[in-house]
């Protein structure tokens, strides 16, 4: 109570780690390479694209120095393609549309390899290695995508979404229709965390998984104080089950054959 | 559950129907009767702390001092009541701190059927809680009812979820941030 702030990380905080995000930028202007501490920047030169930290590229674009490339779902299209997903597919309450392949994965490596920027890296020590978000290039905006795969929502795509209509309108496909979608599905997605509350309830007491797969940095922001206050208030009412059916299991295991004479030799060490 | 948790220490005084098994000389303070002695089959309502630490000699073997019987926040006919409908019930007016005072009850008693149904009122309400912490309609909207009834756990529980949904407005310039 004496700390102000709530437990996990606040907003501020998570849109503050999704800067680290790389999005490609049409430079107005010529930049010599920067040696910064996440890695050096390639060196501007006007006609060609380049890929910055968002930070940086929302720096330029404030000083008229860039142009930003919007990724590709960040498009409205995209957008309501997603939303259509969202929304459509009843019979599996609360899944979220998936979220872009991991570059190991092996279903999603012949998918990702037609990307032009998934490259393995290597540690210093020389063992590959494949970054994981916020180094993936999921904002990076690409000519053309992989053919037939649906458009994807990444880790930051809320905070990403936000900042770029802020701070670049002018660069994005239609904006204000943007900014409609992403505040639908942002409500959508919100109301299927919310509904998922039945979901936290078999699985706190089972045993089971509750799925986030797909969820946004944010909407986990979002959901952390409740979600985790659900499932401890469920497992303190639960706490005597859980007692009773451990002391089940417990004594079923001492009832089998290795573990009874385990027993056994407890028993005698009690009587020493 | 910390020392100094103020809603643990308002739990422990949550009373507790006890019954006398023996005569207990000096304690008729606890009927309102200064220096009489308590008879063998009164009924008293004792707190939570007392009556566990008086009822310590029936798990130990020895003869018990009282036998504790379960408090009425807890009684069949709310458990009935919560299994028609967890929604509707005023939980805040059974007991304050009602989860709090079923997690202890469940301690001392064995109750596999009341766990469950204490688990699915939990759940089914968190839902709710959570809906209108997202959607707060005011203090003269439709859920007042509901939200005056809930106990201290789920209060907690909706302010969290209310200050994590207004942080991410905040943020996203919906809402002003208060001065």
């Amino acid at each position: 109570m004496a700390f102000p702030l709530p437990r996990g990380i606040t907003p501020p905080e998570i849109s503050f780690l999704a800067e680290m995000e790389m999005v490609s930028i049409l430079p107005r202007q010529r930049l010599e390479g920067l040696e910064l501490l996440g890695g050096p920047i390639e060196p501007l030169l006007p006609p060609r694209r380049a890929t910055l930290p968002l930070w940086l590229a929302l720096l330029l674009k404030r000083q008229r120095r860039a142009n930003i490339l919007p990724p590709s779902w960040l498009h409205p299209e995209s957008l309501s393609l997603i939303l259509d997903i969202e929304t459509q597919h009843g019979d599996s309450k609360g899944a979220f549309s998936p979220p872009p392949p991991l570059p190991n994965q092996p279903s999603a490596q012949e998918h990702y390899q037609k990307r032009p920027v998934a490259i393995p890296h290597y540690t210093p020590d020389g063992n590959r290695y494949f970054p994981s978000s916020p180094f993936l290039p999921q904002n990076v905006a690409v000519d053309q995508g992989p053919v037939g795969e649906a458009p994807r929502l990444p880790f930051h795509w809320l905070e990403v979404g936000t900042m770029l209509l802020e701070a670049a309108s002018d660069d994005l496909v239609d904006p204000d229709q943007t900014r409609r979608l992403l505040k639908e599905l942002r409500e959508v997605r919100s109301s299927k965390m919310r509904s998922g509350v039945d979901v936290l309830d078999s699985a706190a007491v089972g045993g089971n998984v509750v799925s986030l797969t797909g969820v946004g940095a944010m909407e986990i922001g979002e959901g952390r104080g409740f979600i985790s206050g659900v499932v401890d208030g469920l497992r303190r009412i639960g706490a005597s089950k859980e007692q009773a059916r451990r002391e089940q299991m417990a004594g079923e295991m001492g009832s089998g054959g290795y573990g009874a004479t385990q027993d056994d030799d407890d028993d005698d060490d009690m009587e020493f | 559950m910390s020392y100094y948790d103020v809603d643990s220490i308002l739990t422990d005084s949550e009373k507790l129907p006890c019954t006398f098994e023996l005569e207990v000389p000096g304690l008729g303070v606890l009927e309102g009767n200064p220096g009489e002695n308590i008879k063998a089959g009164t009924q008293l309502d004792l707190p939570l702390w007392l009556g566990e630490m008086l009822s310590i000699g029936a798990r130990l073997g020895t003869s018990r001092l009282v036998t504790l019987d379960i408090p009425s926040a807890l009684s069949e006919r709310v458990l009935n009541a919560l299994k028609a409908d967890p929604r509707t019930i005023d939980l805040r007016s059974l007991a304050p701190h009602f989860y709090s005072l079923s997690e202890r009850v469940l301690e001392l008693f064995e109750e596999e059927e009341m766990v469950d149904v204490l688990l699915n009122t939990f759940a089914k309400r968190a839902a709710e809680i959570a809906d209108h912490a997202h959607n707060p309609k005011g203090a003269m909207g439709q859920g007042v009812d509901f939200l005056r009834g809930l106990d201290e756990m789920e209060r907690q529980l909706f302010r969290v979820a209310h200050e994590g949904a207004k942080e991410v407005r905040v943020w996203a310039g919906e809402a002003k941030k208060r001065p």
